[in-house]
């Protein structure tokens, strides 16, 4: 008999949560595959080290982008293996709850669904993202008070309001830690006339970026390609070019939970003030993120205890209370 | 005469089962929603988030217990 499964199918991460285990499987959502014969040779942490360093005939990709299925065969072999890998054959078929942006299409979601069952699911449903982050990150949500939640992943950034275990008010964008990264290539590039990988502009900003200035503010050595010479060259970049760079993708962020507190019922707007917002998701980590949100919001913001694995956790609580609380998928309601 | 009777029995019959049905469908609503309530409640989480904070110190210690014996 198979232990049912909970997945938190993100852009950067893919986690899965097994009924009675708790989370199995922390992974990067990258395959790769031998671009003459579309097999698949790694997933997972061994695909993620060869982005941007494989020979001519091997491709390592991200399957979704902005939390989108953007190549449905290759997600599709994805979850099959990552289910195999948590022990799941043609015998044993569990049911999976998946986490999904809370913005997909139908057609996405389809995607989402099919993907899952070909993959060997008996049954797949989605739940929201910002919902399974609410009941990850230990909100009161069961409780009719305002709980504010900002979920920013690798494609999208999503701000919600829950109360009495439903969505109240919701915004999401399209934009998320992967466009801070894409934004410090491009910024690199046109500036210092070098070009550098995805994975660099995630170390840097990892080292030196920030939303909002901070204590300690050291510049980094980047190294990459002179796009005039060709020859590798390394570079100085401050903080402030960084934050100069990114502030694009932060105002767009910002201005989108600004957008979600202008949509809650008045009621539950006072609640925020006193309760805060709670922060999850990898994106958030970046430092001065919530300071700076806090800033231009006037609402406390805090961290959530669990910030990368609160979806994955929501989702599983619901897998382990899978018959009381299959009234939250997605659908479900309407 | 029979086939009056026969008709207010059905009638009878048919609004005794719709009205048992009609108060079902409704406890149906508040039950359900009571359920879905409880089991968002910091009591029915908390074994969900133990179980994950008990397998992280078990990490935790083997990667410990991996740092001790390298050299």
């Amino acid at each position: 008999m198979a232990r049912d499964l909970a997945i938190d199918l993100g852009t950067a991460n893919t986690l899965v949560y097994m009924k009675g285990r708790g989370i199995v499987l922390n992974e990067p959502s990258v395959i790769a595959l031998n671009r003459q014969t579309g097999e698949v040779l790694a997933t997972g942490r061994e695909a993620w080290q060869m982005i941007g360093r494989t020979p001519g005939y091997i491709v390592a990709v991200r399957p979704l982008r902005g939390g989108a299925i953007t190549d449905f065969e290759i997600t599709e072999r994805m979850i099959r293996l990552l289910l195999q890998r948590v022990g799941v054959s043609r015998f044993t078929r569990p049911k999976v709850v998946i986490c999904v942006p809370s913005a997909i299409t139908e057609v996405e979601r389809r995607a989402v669904t099919d993907a899952a069952r070909r993959a060997g699911a008996a049954d797949a449903n989605l739940i929201e993202q910002p919902m399974a982050a609410a009941i990850g990150a230990d909100l009161p949500i069961d409780e009719p008070v305002g709980n504010m939640v900002i979920d920013i992943g690798g494609g999208t950034s999503e701000t919600a309001v829950i109360s009495l275990g439903g969505i109240v008010a919701l915004e999401a964008v399209r934009v998320g830690s992967f466009d801070i990264d894409a934004a410090i290539q491009n910024y690199v590039r046109r500036e210092h006339g070098i070009a550098i990988g995805e994975r660099t502009a995630e170390e840097i900003k990892v080292a030196i970026g920030s939303a909002d200035p901070t204590h300690d503010e050291n510049q980094a050595e980047v190294r990459g390609r002179d796009l005039m010479t060709g020859l590798p060259k390394t570079v100085l970049l401050t903080p402030e070019e960084v934050r100069f760079a990114i502030e694009d993708v932060i105002s767009s962020i910002v201005s989108s939970v600004i957008r979600c507190l202008s949509k809650a019922p008045p009621e539950l707007s006072q609640d925020f003030l006193v309760r805060g917002m709670y922060l999850v998701g990898g994106g958030g980590l970046l430092r001065g993120l919530a300071e700076r949100i806090e800033r231009e919001t006037e609402v406390p913001v805090k961290m959530s205890n669990v910030p990368l694995e609160a979806v994955v956790l929501g989702a599983g609580h619901v897998i382990e209370h899978y018959e009381a609380l299959k009234g939250m998928f997605m659908g479900a309601r309407r | 005469m029979s086939v009056v009777v026969i008709i207010v029995v059905i009638v009878v019959v048919a609004v005794v089962l719709g009205l048992g049905l009609r108060s079902r469908t409704a406890n149906d609503g508040v039950d359900s929603f009571r359920r879905q309530i409880d089991a968002l409640s910091p009591e029915a989480r908390k074994p969900t988030i133990d179980q994950v904070k008990s397998a992280e110190r078990l990490d935790d210690d083997d990667r410990a217990d991996g740092d001790d014996s390298a050299p």
